[in-house]
Parts: C-alpha cells; sequence; structure tokens
C-alpha cells in the first residue's frame, strides 16, 4: 500500500513527519585515507568516530504487492547501546530539481528483544549485512563512510566478507517535512568534496 | 503490581484514597497507563496460515518517553514515543480493533519507599473498574519482597489483597522490569474488558 505523499499528510498525534534526504557516493578503497583527511578537515571538530553495525532487514508480505520494509540496526562495537528500527518510505518525486533523494523516514529506538518482536508481528529477514567504518557530523548533516560485508552464515556475525573494493559514502539530513533549503545546503558540502567523490542522487529503483 | 476491584468505582477510589491519606502518603501528582488493542488484518494472514495475533501498544506516564507493544504471552518490546508514528505507517497490516482504547487514569502516592496508584480504568466514556498498583522502590528481585508488599497491600486492601501475579511465575528470582509491570496491566485490562459493565451504583 503506497501511504499518501508524506507533505500532504497532516500532523498526526502531535508529532511532524520527519524526512531523510540523502547522496550517495562511493570511494575506492586506496583513496579513503585522503577522503577522511578532507572531513576531519571540513566536518565538526570531534573525536573520529567508527562504527560497526550489523543491520537486518525485514519484511512484511500482505495482500499488497509491494511488501513493507523495516530495518533493524545494532551496534556490535557499542555494548548497551539501544536497537535502531528505521522505516524508510517511497522516495518523494516531486521537483525534478531537488539535489537529493527526499523520502519519509521514522527513527526508533528500541529494546534489544527487536527481532522476536518483529518475527511476532510477522516480518521475515529478508537480508542482513555489517556495515564498518567512520561517522562523520557538520551541523545536522551527517557523513558515514562505510564498507559493507556480507554474512557468509545467516545470523553469525564473525564470518563476514566485504561485498566490494569500495566504501560507500553517505551524506544525509533527517529534518521535518518541507524543507528544501537543506538539499541546497547538502548540494553545497557535496561540491567540496569534489572531485574526491561525487555524491549524486541516486533513486534505488531504478538499481531493481 | 497493579490489583483490581471493582465496585461502584467512585466511591472506591475516594475510600481507597483517604484510607492512604490517614496512613501518610503523600499525592504526588497524577499518572495515566492507556492501552491500545491491534489486531493482524485480514489481508496478512493468508500467507502465514495462523489465526490473528493481538498486539497490544501501551503507554504509560511513568517513563513518558517509552511506548510498550506486547503480545499476549509473547516478547514485550520497549520503544521510544515514534513507535505510534510506525503505527499509523502499519495501518494497512495492523487495524485497530474498534473501540479497544482501555486507560486507567488516577493520582500517585508516595509513602516512604511504597508508589501506590490508584487509578479508575475507563473504556470510552464509562467507568469499568479499579486499578490499584503498588511498587516498591529499592528492589528489582520480585520474590525479594513479595512478603513485604503483601503486608502493605493487607493494611490498605483488607480483604481484596491479591495473590501473586502470574508475572512471577517461573521466573521468580530474575530482575523485575517495566515491561513486567505491562504485562500485568495487559492483564488486568483484558480481565476487566471480558467483565460485564459494572452496574452504575445509586448516588448516596
Amino acid at each position: 500500500m503506497e501511504a499518501p505523499p508524506v507533505t500532504m499528510m497532516p500532523v498526526t498525534g502531535g508529532t511532524i513527519n520527519m524526512m531523510e534526504y540523502l547522496l550517495q557516493g562511493s570511494v575506492l578503497d586506496h583513496s579513503l585515507e585522503s577522503l577522511i583527511h578532507r572531513l576531519r578537515g571540513l566536518c565538526d571538530n570531534m573525536e573520529p568516530e567508527t562504527f560497526l553495525d550489523h543491520e537486518m532487514v525485514f519484511l512484511l508480505k500482505g495482500q499488497q504487492a509491494s511488501p513493507f520494509v523495516l530495518r533493524a540496526r545494532r551496534s556490535m562495537d557499542r555494548a548497551g547501546a539501544p536497537w535502531h528500527l528505521r522505516y524508510l518510505g517511497q522516495p518523494e518525486m516531486g521537483d525534478k530539481n531537488r539535489h537529493a533523494l527526499v523520502r519519509n523516514c521514522v527513527d526508533i529506538a528500541t529494546s534489544e528483544n527487536l527481532t522476536d518482536f518483529l518475527m511476532e508481528m510477522g516480518f521475515r529477514m529478508d537480508h542482513e549485512f555489517v556495515a564498518k567504518g567512520h561517522l562523520f557530523r557538520k551541523g545536522i548533516m551527517k557523513i558515514m563512510v562505510y564498507k559493507i560485508f556480507r554474512i557468509l552464515v545467516p545470523g553469525n556475525t564473525d564470518s563476514t566478507e566485504a561485498l566490494s573494493l569500495s566504501y560507500l559514502v553517505e551524506l544525509s539530513v533527517v529534518a521535518p517535512a518541507g524543507q528544501d533549503v537543506v538539499s541546497d545546503d547538502m548540494r553545497n558540502f557535496a561540491e567540496q568534496l569534489k572531485p574526491l567523490v561525487h555524491l549524486e542522487k541516486i533513486d534505488p529503483k531504478r538499481l531493481m | 503490581m497493579p490489583v483490581a476491584e471493582g465496585k461502584s468505582v467512585q466511591q472506591t477510589v475516594e475510600l481507597l484514597t483517604r484510607k492512604l491519606e490517614i496512613l501518610g502518603a503523600e499525592k504526588q501528582g497524577t499518572f495515566c497507563v492507556d492501552c491500545e488493542t491491534y489486531h493482524t488484518a485480514a489481508s496478512t494472514l493468508g500467507s502465514q496460515g495462523q489465526a490473528g495475533k493481538l498486539m497490544y501498544v501501551m503507554h504509560n506516564s511513568e517513563y513518558p518517553l517509552s511506548c510498550f507493544a506486547l503480545f499476549e504471552n509473547g516478547p514485550c518490546l520497549i520503544a521510544d514515543t515514534n513507535f505510534d508514528v510506525l503505527m499509523v505507517k502499519l495501518k494497512g497490516f495492523f487495524q485497530s480493533a474498534k473501540a479497544s482504547k482501555i486507560e486507567t487514569r488516577g493520582t500517585r502516592y508516595q509513602y516512604c519507599d511504597f508508589l501506590v496508584k490508584v487509578g479508575t480504568v475507563t473504556m470510552g466514556p464509562s467507568a469499568r473498574g479499579i486499578s490499584v498498583e503498588v511498587e516498591y522502590g529499592p528492589c528489582v528481585v520480585a520474590s525479594d519482597c513479595w512478603s513485604l508488599l503483601l503486608e502493605f497491600l493487607q493494611s490498605f486492601l483488607g480483604s481484596h489483597t491479591p495473590g501473586a501475579p502470574a508475572v512471577f511465575g517461573n521466573r521468580h528470582d530474575a530482575i523485575y522490569g517495566p515491561a513486567d509491570t505491562m504485562v500485568q496491566y495487559m492483564e488486568l485490562f483484558n480481565k476487566i474488558r471480558k467483565q460485564q459493565q459494572v452496574p452504575v451504583a445509586g448516588i448516596r
């Protein structure tokens, strides 16, 4: 079931619909150091932050053609951090001139029994992967440079292999709906990372 | 740990609160626990081959930033309040059971290490029962303080003191958490839902 375009939906229950603005690109392994170096210069001054996360994607199949997708992510290197459940809607097709991919996003922190609970709700795991990389911040923008690892034995996060010889670079902002100035700021920042990496709006549907 | 009784609601609540105030408990504001029921929509049943399950989504003013989602005899998920937004998105798969919202609202009392909450359970406009929750702060293992709680309950509930909650069944020595409280509230609400509507007593 396609939810109606989010910008038309009223504010329900006192919460405002949040949108994720996204630009993506990639760099080959050997260019990683120079990218990190530039990001360290451009981004907010903070301790370099690395992360090791395990993400599982769950699907709920209904009568509708497209299943409902939820992403459950847990930190493998920070003990005690809550699990992160994320729903991402369909990309808003509105303005072709908009510089970033915009989609509705709901982020929920949960307790550790999330996978059991999702299975009880009827969700089934579609695929999982491990993401390992660096995290930078500039104001409300979040920049992640990470490598995706395929899990060889389902459920066993120790045996993984890298999916490719490159790092995925994502520039994202989560902001209330309707703030298009955000994508302009993102584009300006992305300009500063050229020619090391070209961040662009990649429509996930075109890849399928 | 909630306890239930239903008589003529308004007067019983006043009786209880007066007893508590005589004991020396201090009034500390109000509380609210509410529960909504969802069931899996017919469209998702075919692919799973199982009967529709009931999911309860509850909030507790004691934990204002959390949302509790549970299945009867199943896991209880503790999430933040964005979970409600997610339920709106899941409207096609999980439908809210009609007129199912049940809640209890009342006053919160503090008596030394005990936290007592006496509330009126309402479903829509009608009052259906009374909930009494007693929490003993310092202890996190149920079996260690059950007898103390029982004694305290007897001091103001008299003959209505309940037996040990089912939630402790096989886990007497496990650490008690907010999820256990919500399971008890869910069982209480279900019990009250199944009861016939309490007849409204004449005003004396």
